[in-house]
């Protein structure tokens, strides 16, 4: 019985056509069994080893060399959160203490008790004018502060809502319904009381 | 709008600048039809259509153009090495890893105007004589990555890309390959052993990525915004480049301002401009009542300037007179409420958590750096510490490791000890950190 469905390993097979050696396909496919999995399992990693007829270490080597690859359960909803120099001194060190409050862990990596939440301190993410700035699953999130981001996590528990703010590429028919433009976050649910955030 | 492209009115940084950003801030320049009405891929049908491939890499090296990716080597002559007639495949790597702490400029170029990206890419195809390009982007970018797939497919609806351009029998395609997290991939080789689905661990050179590069074929390898200024520079000539910058380091380049400024953002700037100007007047300089303490004037691989160096200027000639460098132009500025001991100490974890560990002094003496910087700052520091503070930043500089990410890590270390010992030594010798006194006073 093997822990990756049987058609995202015939997908696996199909990926080295597309790249001049085969071996390239290793972190496409890995991706595809994390996305499926949630994180890397020692049997998902071999699975994809013999879909590609690589050795299992091999691959293995490779996934534990790049930070986006999981290999332990994670929350439903995965924040990375840039604590490097940029983030830093406009007080990202805060924001992650708040954030922690907030989703209930002790430190990065701990999945939160109704297992919707994880973070993890990562370094700079290319967003350097918008510091302090975290990237939850698919999505950028802009000059945080500790008010905002206990709305982001309000947030992600309103699963629909939430659904409708991510940024991916079918979201676009739901541009309409959003009552404010300023943000592109879903409107707040529970808390009314944070209207003097600035944006800027 | 697509949900990818930021609102414009989010957008921090120049917008109908001189070179790059030129039409930035135009609605939907993203879309393969507004970025024609402006221009777009004219250079390209020139090129390929009126310009002989050695042309446009004499047109390059013409403009004085140098790679705005970090090491800032010249352009043209990086294309010059490749020997467009030699038999078999060749190909052009596009860098789009963009993780150099404080930098965002790719980022900001993609979001804004991915045919840019491409056209640049094509062209230096085309000049090289190859017919494949692969774009190596950050995972994190998710973004810019829909971004650049919604722009290959329009290019490829439109002929663009595909086996004959503007009727010309020159199969042309783009490719990308997305990373996964790791610092070192903006390293070239780092980033060809990354692309082969390998550990992404620096090769020795030689032989060089011009001779033997991804999948053991000439490859030339360039930054986002080196390949997005070609575009501009076919289509108004090096002549008119070049009166931008000074001599050595003509034309713009985009520098992220970030940190403590008023107006962080991502702003074209003239390569000859001062920092002042740069950080007091285009960001508005550190909040009411701060002064600058320090900056980072291209990323934080490039040593750090101190306040009374705001007057250098922004061409590589003058950051390597004051023993810094232009990098990755991601301007970092610290304001005088910040301790330069803790900057350096989380700069530090950064290097020694991306050290690839390949080479042993970059692997150990980041560690040893990280350990050292935890008991100076638990107050358990002495003359040792310091000491051995300056002892490991030699060791990880000077060539010692195959990659400049171990100079990196050291420079940080002996950079900011020379311009701030006093800091050091408050921390070291009298475990004390002065940063709120020295503020009080200024």
């Amino acid at each position: 019985m093997s822990v990756l469905s049987e058609h995202l390993i015939e997908e696996i097979k199909e990926l080295p056509a597309k790249y001049p050696q085969p071996r390239s396909a290793v972190m496409p496919a890995l991706d595809l069994a994390q996305e499926e999995l949630g994180y890397l399992t020692p049997e998902a990693m071999t699975e994809v080893a013999e879909a590609l007829m690589l050795d299992p270490g091999y691959v293995e080597g490779v996934a534990t060399f790049y930070t986006l690859f999981h290999h332990e359960p994670t929350g439903k909803h995965r924040f990375y959160m840039c604590t490097n120099l940029a983030c830093m001194l406009r007080g990202s060190d805060e924001v992650v203490t708040r954030l922690r409050e907030a989703i209930g862990v002790r430190g990065p990596g701990e999945v939160s008790k109704d297992g919707m939440f994880s973070y993890e301190e990562v370094e700079c993410l290319g967003a350097c004018e918008y510091a302090p700035m975290c990237r939850i699953d698919h999505r950028y999130e802009y000059d945080l502060t500790v008010v905002k981001i206990d709305q982001i996590v309000n947030d992600c528990r309103l699963p629909r809502l939430y659904q409708r703010t991510a940024s991916a590429p079918r979201a676009a028919s739901a541009d309409a319904p959003r009552p404010k433009p300023a943000t592109r976050r879903a409107p707040r649910a529970k808390k009314t009381d944070g209207g003097a955030i600035s944006e800027s | 709008m697509s949900p990818n492209q930021p609102a414009l009115a989010r957008l921090r940084g120049t917008t109908g600048g001189p070179v790059v950003t030129e039409h930035f801030g135009t609605a939907d320049l993203h879309k393969l039809e507004v970025y024609e009405a402006n221009g777009g891929y004219a250079a390209l049908r020139k090129a390929m259509l009126e310009m002989e491939p050695a042309a446009i890499v004499g047109e390059v090296k013409a403009s004085g153009l140098r790679g705005r990716g970090g090491a800032g080597f010249a352009t043209g002559v990086k294309w010059s090495f490749i020997n467009r007639a030699a038999p078999g495949e060749k190909y052009v790597v596009v860098n789009a890893d963009e993780s150099e702490p404080g930098t965002a400029k790719d980022r900001y170029i993609l979001e804004n105007s991915p045919h840019m990206v491409l056209e640049g890419i094509m062209i230096a195809a085309y000049a090289i004589g190859a017919n494949q390009a692969w774009v190596y982007i950050r995972g994190e970018y998710d973004g810019p990555y829909r971004m650049l797939v919604e722009a290959i497919a329009e290019a490829r609806a439109k002929g663009y890309l595909g086996p004959a351009p503007f009727g010309k029998d020159y199969p042309l395609d783009v490719q990308l390959y997305r990373g996964h997290g790791a610092y070192i991939c903006g390293e070239e080789t780092a980033l060809l052993e990354s692309l082969e689905g390998k550990r992404a661990q620096p090769r020795s050179r030689p032989p060089f990525p011009a001779v033997k590069g991804a999948w053991g074929r000439p490859t030339l390898l360039n930054n986002v915004e080196t390949l997005a200024t070609v575009p501009w520079i076919l289509n108004h000539g090096a002549a008119e480049y070049v009166k931008f910058g000074t001599e050595k380091s003509p034309g713009t380049r985009l520098l992220t301002v970030s940190g403590n400024v008023q107006k962080p953002g991502v702003y074209e700037v003239e390569l000859g401009k001062t920092f002042r100007h740069v950080i007091m007047e285009l960001a508005g300089g550190p909040p009411e009542g701060r002064r600058v303490k320090v900056f980072w004037p291209g990323g934080s691989s490039a040593p750090v300037l101190p306040e009374s160096m705001l007057d250098t200027t922004t061409d590589m000639e003058a950051l390597a007179a004051a023993r810094s460098m232009g990098g990755s132009g991601g301007v970092v500025v610290m304001d005088d409420t910040h301790c330069v001991v803790k900057a350096a100490y989380r700069l530090l974890k950064f290097y020694a958590h991306e050290s690839c560990g390949k080479c042993t002094p970059c692997r150990v003496g980041g560690d040893w750096a990280v350990r050292t910087y935890e008991r100076i700052l638990a107050n358990q520091g002495s003359q040792t510490e310091l000491d051995t503070l300056i002892r490991v930043s030699d060791g990880l500089q000077n060539g010692r490791c195959l990659c400049g990410l171990g100079d990196s890590a050291g420079w940080v270390i002996d950079s900011t000890i020379r311009h701030f010992r006093d800091e050091y030594e408050d921390h070291t010798l009298r475990h004390e950190c002065n940063v709120g006194a020295v503020a009080a006073h200024a």
